[in-house]
This record gives structure tokens, sequence and C-alpha cells, in this order.
């Protein structure tokens, strides 16, 4: 399988290189065969990666350690979940396998297009194909190749780290490469309106549900990574501004902004020429977030071995796409002019308008700050660099402008408010907020970002609930529909507004949760089995953790433990037990000649509740080191690091609603339009739905 | 393009603050990152440097680590990736992180930051390189090989 | 073996790559029906907005006097944009024109020049003829 496997990519190479050549050719002399020919390439990449990933997986599940890849990644003791994950595991499969999306997603694109969009599709077919070929390219000659041999066989190989055995460890590189190969579609059209000259809100429209799948796999995978940061590197902490985790947030940003700015050209004809901009830059940012992960040019705990070879190659390609994307934008400047202009201030184009710049600015504030040590190093010839102070300095203002325009947007009227949709709309929501900050402000919060958070919080789901609630008793009436009947109907029949509504509810609790902050708590204590710790929430109440004793487990090979050790506390929330956690300490056989201490791992202990998180460390265990049999008491003392996270789990929370918000955006339309209906309140243009 | 005077103020408004967070924050936080050849290089210059707070990346000498007397104390010594004669040592108050390891076959590297007191490096912040990302040369695979050829199967404890 | 099997892959994927040039079979390149046409993309944005609209003044988000200002505005768009697309058929057609309609109950849309009036209006404000008489509730 793995020789079928490496065959496979060297033959995607000339096979990928076909379909560049002939769609392009095809498209320009109008050549329906050499069309056709360049989407059956399109086909037979996919199947060629997908064999190629398969030849990988096979190295992995039978421990073939005469090549480099699986002797430097697994282990023969490894479980096979971990094995077959083993293809995006390192920097070599990592490529692999974002080429097999890429391709998976062109083929789904050229397939569900092969009766539509025809101008498009043959433009679309080459630069999907050009960029097909990059990565081809990149593995087949970079030193990057996951079938490199070894020249000899290891006895096994050098195992995964413990702390990639992780469930959301696993799922999270997956997850954000779905969103950074999604986002090549939308590009490849967007390059094709240049090219064809159709430069109306057509490629947008064709290309929107990609842009949000897009978006909702971004949205995703990052916050994957931050449940991962959260329960395994054990500080407690979610986002740490590492470079890496910053590369992943700049496409995010950008494509968040283009998800807005989208509809302005759609519905006012607008901003077309920023909204290439966005496109082609959001595309750009994808590859220069997996560029600054493999080139090792920025230091960083996430980053792959330094590799210059690729380094040069990334950023010849990067310079390439966007040369590339501003001559062609340049050329067809006249055909982007703007059909409209933004009539005033208060509008709800204008606060697209600011969700963008602020957006972006966000986007150049923490590129600007990720990139620094390089810039500065090369303009200065003094390596500079800054932390999270930075850049929570400088997006936290940012986020809560974002925070207010949420509440803004989707109410205030197109083109022009007048005072009276101004008051009308804007009455309860901000009595709402006011409200809630005074009365916060009462109970005794002084934080000044946390109390503008939590009022904004309250303005911003105050006008959804309204929206949802109007919306719900407009059609009720109308329709004759009961309340239930007609809030279903009311989200079915305009998905991408009420489905964008509840990703808007998602973000508030998402934001809510960051302003929690403030208030988190830590004690340090070491503790012998019987004696207790307290500690006090902010909310009020105090949790005593009584450490009941030591549990071990050595050797269990079943699960790969060197040994573990798991500290067991009782919890009691003012005087009623309410449950236990369980802080462990591993060690973890992780294959191959290293030293024992490779595998260490800190299992921390969370009783999480929806509006906080109760965490616990177990840091050291002094005595197990001095080898002390552990049925002598003084043994199992365990010194303890225990936390308050006060509203965390509003996170992993939001980030579902934000799905199903998303989810719901991306549902196909499948009703037929209907007659309009006759009602005292005038005829309705259901015909138009369809959204 | 917008038309509208009191649009264009907003829009100047915004980007001009950001400006200046961006212009302040990085005068206000900033630190010099360096490896530990360039600070002792930087001490030799200019005494007064010891007091700066610096980010140092660099690797962690094999068996330097010791506990310390907190619980969570920390000592171990930091080397140049370069440059062996370049080191000092730190002193780490906090949780290790589970990467952290001095064995004398592994390249540890490590980011720290903090500040010079007294002759050892107060760490705020350590940082261990993931050892996911630690990858194998084929030279170590091959040394390995030639070892296990020479221990006994069970190689484990 | 192996060289048989990787024979026959390459085989089969030149095959499949330059059947359709030999046999000159080819790909569709001009759109057909469902192929969406600019002047068809802005018809269903006139119309998707003149129904949110509609929702908005149902749900009182805008008033009177917002609502009709807007709605004229947006139905002028729309009869523009369906007055510019070809071959629409005639359900479509219908349901525009009931839409328009339902704007005409509020507002009343001129007869020769389509401009939507505000109510209470006797002659039309962009061509000056006069208006029809209104239409009774409920009748198409």
């Amino acid at each position: 399988m793995n020789i079928v496997g490496e065959l496979a990519l060297w033959t995607a190479l000339p096979v990928a290189v076909w379909g560049m050549a002939l769609g392009f050719m095809g498209g320009r002399n109008g050549r329906g065969d050499l069309v056709l020919s360049a989407e059956r390439a399109v086909y037979a990449t996919l199947g060629l990666s997908f064999l190629a990933s398969l030849g990988v997986i096979d190295l992995f599940l039978n421990d073939r350690f005469d090549y480099w890849y699986p002797a430097a990644y697994s282990s023969r003791d490894l479980g096979t979940f971990f094995k077959v994950s083993g293809l995006w595991a390192g920097q070599r499969g990592s490529l692999l396998f974002w080429l097999l999306l890429l391709n998976v997603f062109s083929a789904i694109a050229v397939w569900s297009n092969r009766r539509k969009n025809r101008e498009f599709m043959p433009y679309v077919i080459g630069v999907l194909m050009t960029i097909q070929t990059f990565f081809l390219v990149v593995l087949l000659f970079a030193e990057v190749n996951p079938f490199e041999r070894l020249g000899f066989t290891v006895a096994d190989g050098q195992g995964m780290n413990p702390q990639l055995q992780n469930y959301w460890m696993t799922i999270h590189p997956p997850t954000l490469y779905l969103g950074f190969t999604a986002f090549t579609i939308p590009f490849a059209f967007a390059i094709s309106a240049l090219l064809t000259g159709r430069l109306d809100s057509r490629w947008i429209t064709v290309t929107r549900k990609w842009i949000l799948l897009s978006w909702f796999f971004l949205s995703n995978g990052i916050v994957f990574g931050m449940r991962w940061a959260y329960e395994e590197l054990g500080w407690g902490g979610y986002w740490f501004w590492d470079p890496v985790e910053n590369a992943s947030l700049l496409p995010w940003l950008t494509a968040t902004a283009f998800l807005h700015s989208i509809q302005i050209q759609e519905t006012r004809g607008m901003l077309k020429v920023w909204n290439m901009g966005l496109v082609i830059g959001t595309f750009l940012l994808t590859i220069f977030a997996t560029f600054l992960t493999r080139s090792g040019l920025i230091e960083s705990v996430h980053t792959f071995a330094e590799n210059l070879t690729i380094a040069w190659i990334f950023l010849g390609f990067m310079f390439a796409s966007a040369a590339v994307g501003l001559v062609l934008v340049l050329y067809r400047l006249p055909k982007l002019r703007s059909e409209s202009r933004i009539e005033s201030f208060l509008s709800r184009e204008s606060a697209f308008l600011f969700n963008n710049l602020v957006l972006v600015a966000a986007t150049f504030a923490v590129m600007w700050g990720t990139l620094l040590p390089l810039l500065s190093e090369g303009f200065m010839g003094q390596e500079i660099a800054v932390g999270p102070p930075f850049f929570n300095r400088v997006n936290l203002p940012i986020g809560l402008f974002l925070l207010f325009l949420m509440g803004v947007g989707p109410v205030i009227a197109w083109r022009k408010a007048s005072a009276r949709n101004l008051r009308k709309n804007f009455v309860w929501p901000t009595s709402v907020g006011l409200g809630t900050g005074a009365i916060l402000w009462a109970i005794g919060i002084r934080h000044g970002m946390a109390l503008l958070t939590f009022a904004t919080s309250a303005f911003v789901m105050t006008t959804i609930v309204v929206e949802f609630w109007k919306g719900t008793r407009a059609r009720a009436r109308i329709e004759g529909e009961g309340w239930l009947k007609a809030f279903y109907h009311l989200i079915a029949r305009n998905r991408r507004r009420w489905g964008g509504y509840i990703v808007h509810v998602g973000v508030v609790m998402i934001f809510t949760a960051f302003a929690g902050a403030p208030w988190n708590t830590d004690i340090e204590q070491t503790l012998e089995p019987g004696q207790s710790a307290e500690i006090t929430s902010p909310f009020g109440h105090t949790y005593r953790l009584t450490y009941e004793g030591l549990s071990t487990n050595i050797n269990d090979r079943a699960q790969n433990l060197r040994w573990q050790l798991v500290a067991l506390m009782s919890v009691e929330q003012e005087g009623e037990r309410v449950g236990t956690v369980q802080p462990e300490k591993r060690q973890y056989f992780v294959g191959g000649n290293r030293d024992p201490n490779t595998g260490n791992a800190t299992e921390v202990g969370i009783r999480a509740t929806p509006y906080e998180d109760l965490y616990v460390i177990l840091a050291s265990v002094p005595q197990i080191e001095t080898g002390m049999s552990l049925n002598d008491p003084s043994a199992q003392q365990a010194h303890f690091r225990i936390m308050i996270k006060p509203l965390v789990g509003l996170i992993w929370s939001g980030i579902m609603v934000l799905s199903v918000g998303g989810l719901i955006g991306l549902w196909p339309a499948t009703e037929k339009p209907r007659a309009a209906k006759s009602s005292p309140g005038g005829r309705r243009a259901v015909a138009a739905a369809g959204d | 393009m917008p038309n509208n005077g009191r649009f264009m103020v907003g829009l100047v408004g915004v980007a001009a603050v950001v400006t200046y967070l961006i212009w302040t924050g990085v005068s206000e936080t900033m630190v010099y990152y360096l490896t530990p050849v360039e600070l002792i290089e930087r001490f030799e210059e200019d005494p007064s440097f010891r007091e700066v707070a610096v980010k140092v990346s660099g690797e962690v000498v094999p068996e330097s680590y010791r506990k310390g007397q907190g619980e969570l104390e920390h000592h171990f010594e930091i080397v140049d990736l370069e440059d062996e004669t370049a080191t000092f040592p730190v002193r780490y108050v906090g949780i290790l992180p589970d990467t952290f390891n001095d064995a004398p076959d592994m390249l540890t590297e490590a980011i720290i930051e903090g500040r010079f007191e007294e002759g050892t490096f107060e760490a705020t912040l350590l940082l261990t390189k993931c050892g996911s990302r630690f990858e194998a040369s084929k030279e170590q695979l091959h040394d390995q090989m030639q070892l296990q050829e020479q221990m006994p199967a069970d190689h484990i404890g | 073996m192996e060289i048989l099997g990787a024979l026959l892959l390459i085989g089969a994927v030149v095959a499949y790559l330059l059947l359709p040039i030999l046999k000159g079979e080819t790909a569709l390149l001009h759109r057909d029906f469902e192929e969406i046409t600019e002047a068809e993309a802005r018809r269903r944005i006139a119309l998707l907005a003149l129904r949110d609209a509609e929702y908005d003044y149902h749900m009182g988000k805008v008033d009177q006097a917002d609502y009709t200002k807007l709605k004229g505005r947006l139905a002028a768009e729309a009869l523009e944009a369906i007055r510019a697309v070809d071959g629409v058929d005639d359900a479509d057609l219908e349901r525009e024109i009931a839409l328009v309609r339902a704007g005409m109950r509020d507002g009343r849309a001129c007869g020769s020049c389509g401009h939507l009036n505000p109510p209470g209006s006797r002659f039309c404000a962009a061509c000056g003829l006069a208006l029809a008489p209104p239409t009774p509730a409920g009748s198409a």
C-alpha cells in the first residue's frame, strides 16, 4: 500500500500541472474538451492524494521504522487511533493532509458546479490546480516527503509526545486545516472573476457558503486549540498570544471582516476593491499561517523544526500570489467601481464598515506584534519582542468596540437611520446595557474593561432577543401560525440572517467568558492526606478541598503508562459535598531509547459548572523522588495549585451556540418558492425566499 | 466612496486610536529578545543592562536541574544554542512545563523572560519547546539504532 | 508485481485524462437556464430587500413614514431589476406583480412610469400623470 501511495504522490504532480494548464487554456480558448479533461484532473488528484494518505497511514499501522516519518513520530506501543493521527502529527504528513483536504474541497466545488457558473469554472480549476501543484512541489522537492526512507531500520520509533495523545489535540489541526483549505475555493472564484471580468456580486453569491464553511471550521479549530491548552498545558490559561496561535487568528479576523463586507457588496454594490483585497489577503494569511508554523522563523513552542528550504518556497509562493492578485485587481479597477455611496454615518453600511476597519486593524496589530522580532532584527539590528501585555492592550478595546457593533449593526437601518428609527430600536437595549452596568457597579464590580464588556454584552443580547421576539410575533400574526412554528419558519426562511444572530450570541458568550479573567483566583498549598484547603470564589461561596490520598498505577502497559499518580480530592461547597476532583501526574512510555522523563504529563482536575471552573493542579509530590514507600503517610504529601476560573465554561458553550448558528447559515435551502398568501396585512413576497 | 464628513471623522478616529494603542503598546511592553551570547555581550558593554527585562532563548544545560527550597522553585542553567561558553543560572518559580527535560541526549530549547538579580536570572516566564515538534534527525535515529543493537531487548526502565 | 500495479495506475490516470480530448467530449462552457445572470442576481437582491423591509415594518422596527420612503425606493429598484431580466417565466412574474401591488396598497405606484407615491397622492410625483384610483384591499 505504501508503495502505491508513494507512486500516487509522484503521479499527482504531472496530473496537477495538466489540470492547471488545461484549465487556463480551456477557459481562454473556449475548449470544452480541455476543460472536461481538467475537471477530471481534479477528481484524479483527489484519488491520488487519498491513496498517498492511505500509504502514509499504512506505514504507521505497520510500524515501518525503515521510513523516517513513522520512526520519528510513532512507536510500537502507540494506540491505533493515534497511529492514524500520525498522518498529520508531523510536518511532512501535515502537508500531505493539507493537500488531501484541498483536493476534497476542490472536487466538491467542481462537482457541485458541473452545470452552473460555467464561465467561472475553467479558471477556478486552473487556480486550484496551481495551488495543488505548489503543495506537491513542496512535498516532493523540499525534503519533506513523508515517504522518505532511512536507509536502515530502527527497532522502535521515537514515539508520539503524550501531550499530543489527547482528543482535542487530535482534532484541532484537522479542523483548522479544513478552515484554511476551504477558503481556497472563494479565492479561486475571486481570481476567476478577475480573469473573466465578471465582477458583480455573482462570484460572492456563489461562494458565500464556502466562506461561511471556512469561517465555521476556523472558529471551531481555534477554540479546540484553546480547549487543549486549557486542559493539557495545565497552566489555567487558554490563549497565550503565541506566534502560532496568532498565525491562525489572522485569517479568522479577515474572514470575519469579509463575511460582513460581502453583504454590502451584494446589497449596495460597494466595496468591490476592498472585498478583492480581503479575499486575496485572507488566502495569503492561510498560507502565511502554515508558513510560520513550518519555517521556524519565529521562535515559538509550537513551531516545527526550522527548515529554510520550505521557508523560501512558501515565501516565494506568497509573493507570487500577492503579485498576481495585485496586478489583476489593478487591471480590473474600472470594473470594480462602486455603484453607490455611504449615505450616512448612522447606517448599517457604516456599522459594517467600522466592523471591517477594526477587524483589519486587529489583524495588523497582531501581525505586527508577532513579526516584531523578525522586523526589528532586520531593520534595527536588535531583536525585540512583545507578549500578552501588548496584544491584550491593543485587542481588548478593539474587541469591545466590535462587541458594541454587533448590537448596532443588525438593528440599525440601511442607508440612513432616522432619529425615530434609532429611538425605537435602541431604547430598550441601551437601557438594559446601562442598567446592567449600574447594577454590577452597585454590587462592587469596579474593573473597567470587564464592566464595559458585561454591559455591552447585555446590550447586544437585548437587541438579539428583541429581534427574535419581534420577528416571531410578526410572523405569527401575519401567517397565522403558532409561536413555535412561527419561530421555526422565521429562521428557516432567512437562514443567513437569523443564523447570523445566533452566531452573535455565541460570540457574546465567549467575550463574556474573557471578561471573567480579572477574577481568576489561585492559591497554593501543600497537603497531607486528610488535610484541606479553602478557596473563595468571586461569586461569594467557598470551596473546601480535602485531600483524601494518592493512588498509583505503575507500568500500565495497556495505557502506555510508566506511572500514574492520582490525587483524590473531595470538594465541599459551603459545607455541602458537591463532588471530587482528581488531578494527576503521569509519565508515559514514549518508545525508542529516550530518557524516561520525556513522557511527562500533568492532568489537571477540573470541576466545571456553568459559571466557573474549579481547576486543580497536582504540582509536585516531593517525597516520591526520594523513593519513600507510599505506605508512609508523609510520602503522600503533595503540593497543589488550586484555581477558580470564573465564566470559562461560556467559551465552550459559546462555540457550540456559534456552531449551531453557523450550521443554520450553511444549511442548503430546500424549499421551493411559495405563492403569495392572502392576508389582512397584505401580500407577502415569500417568492424571493431562498437564502 | 463615503461622502459623509462625520463618517470620515469616525474612520480616521478609529485608525488613530489603534495606531496609538500599537505605538504605546510596543514601547511600553517590549522586551529585548536575545540569545545568551548576546545577553552576556550586552552586559559587558553596559552593566546597567542587567536591570532590564529581557527574553532569552537558549537550551537547557543537561543535568543542570535542581529543585529549590520552595515547592515550585526550580533551578537550572541555560546555554546558548551555538556557543557553549555562554551560560548562566536561572531560577524559576512556578509550575514546570511538562516538556521540560534536562536529559543529556535531549535538546530542550527554552524561552525565558525576566531579569538578572545578583548573578541568577530570575525568570517570570518559562516555556520549553513543544516536544511534538522535536524531530529526530536521521543521524540521531541511526545512532539510536546502533545503540539498540548493542542493548538487551527490554530497554524500558 | 508492484511494477505492474504501478503501470496500471498510471495508465488508468492517463486514459482518464486524455479520453475527453481524444473523443471530443466537452464540458459545459456556457450558462444554461439555471445560471444566475447579473440582472437576475440584482432582481433577487432587490426582492429580498423588499421582503426584509416588509418584515421590518410589521415587526415594528421601522415606522410608517420610514417604511413608505424605503419601500418606494426599493420597489422602484426592484421594478427596474425585474425589467432588466430576460426569460422570466410566468409564475415568477405573477409573484413579482403581487409583490409590487402589495407596495401599491400602502403607497401608490404610478401606472405609467412605475414610481411609487406616498398614500393619498392623486398625481405622480415623477411624471405628473394622474394616478389610478386605489385598488380595493384583498384583490389581485
